[in-house]
């Protein structure tokens, strides 16, 4: 191969290189926050809807509670309509507190996401600080040596950063998980 | 006398609503921000039950369950996993590491006192 061409490989090979692990990192920061999003979507709406219920349960009963309060016998059906309030109370608080840990799960994808982009910036400083050691007057040899240098440190970092970075949030909905005793 | 739980967790508000939830069922909760934090209490007093998240800074969940199994009063306690990771792989470290169950989140309250009354009654 004359030099040239083993110049313009390597520049091929580090161009693609970069493209690759850039794309592949900004694929992965992508759907994080897509599952970021689409996590507050549901808690927001879940929550909403769980406040309303409680609204409304203690709205419903708010005749009967005025007429304790100004002194009456409640009737047997009122009694036991109050009696229900604190279950179905409960029901619906214990509803709000699943969708409440959506803030656990949205905060870990965050922290993943912030990683990422720090590492990527590592990344593509390691690009400019071995352009910087790429002298004027160097030879094609000394280039070629050097773009295999960078791409492989590249390569390495790329390869470091997602090992780092595992994916320990999967969740799509804030349905509760699944329990297991061994 | 009420039983005590030992609940890890970095996220405040997950240890909140850990709290909030085994205390309405007559539960006492002690309440530790990572692994190192709960193996220091653990040492403190001896409880019940621990429950602990995995993905934690300074010790992760597997690492303190494994320390927690070599301490002779926690020999037999049992140790309940609540962790986002769902893996089967997962599970099978945890289970190896000395872990009683495994519990996804997120946690519904109701479910949760159902089974840490199966476990501790």
């Amino acid at each position: 191969m004359t030099r040239k061409k083993i110049l313009g490989s390597h520049v091929k090979r580090l161009l693609s290189g970069v493209s690759d692990h850039g794309k592949k990192h900004l694929t992965e920061v992508e759907t994080d926050l897509r599952q970021t999003e689409l996590l507050l979507e549901e808690a927001i709406e879940k929550l909403t809807d769980s406040f309303m219920a409680i609204h409304a349960v203690v709205g419903e009963r708010q005749d009967s509670i005025n007429r304790l309060l100004a002194g009456a016998t409640p009737s047997a059906e009122e009694s036991a309509h109050l009696g229900g309030m604190s279950g179905e109370i409960g029901q619906h608080v214990n509803s709000a507190i699943t969708s409440m840990q959506f803030q656990d799960m949205t905060s870990q994808l965050i922290d993943r996401t912030l990683k990422r982009v720090t590492g990527l910036r590592e990344f593509l400083g390691t690009l400019g600080a071995h352009g910087a050691d790429i002298l004027p007057e160097a030879g094609s040899e000394e280039i070629v040596d050097l773009l295999g240098k960078v791409s492989m440190a590249l390569a390495i970092q790329s390869l470091e950063l997602r090992s780092v970075l595992r994916k320990a949030v999967n969740q799509q909905h804030l349905e509760s998980g699944d329990i297991e005793l061994f | 006398m009420a039983k005590t739980i030992l609940a890890v967790d970095d996220s405040s508000s997950l240890r909140q609503m850990v709290a909030f939830s085994l205390k309405a069922a007559g539960y006492l909760v002690v309440e530790a921000v990572d692994g190192q934090d709960g193996l220091e209490k653990a040492k403190q007093q001896t409880v019940d039950l621990v429950l602990t998240d995995q993905n934690m800074p300074r010790m992760d969940g597997l690492s303190l369950i494994k320390l927690l199994r070599g301490l002779p009063a926690y020999q037999k306690v049992p140790i309940l996993m609540l962790t986002t990771e769902s893996s089967d792989e997962m599970k099978s470290m945890g289970r190896a590491a000395g872990a009683n169950g495994w519990l996804v989140k997120p946690f519904d309250p109701q479910r949760l006192i159902e089974v840490v009354k199966k476990v501790i009654g």
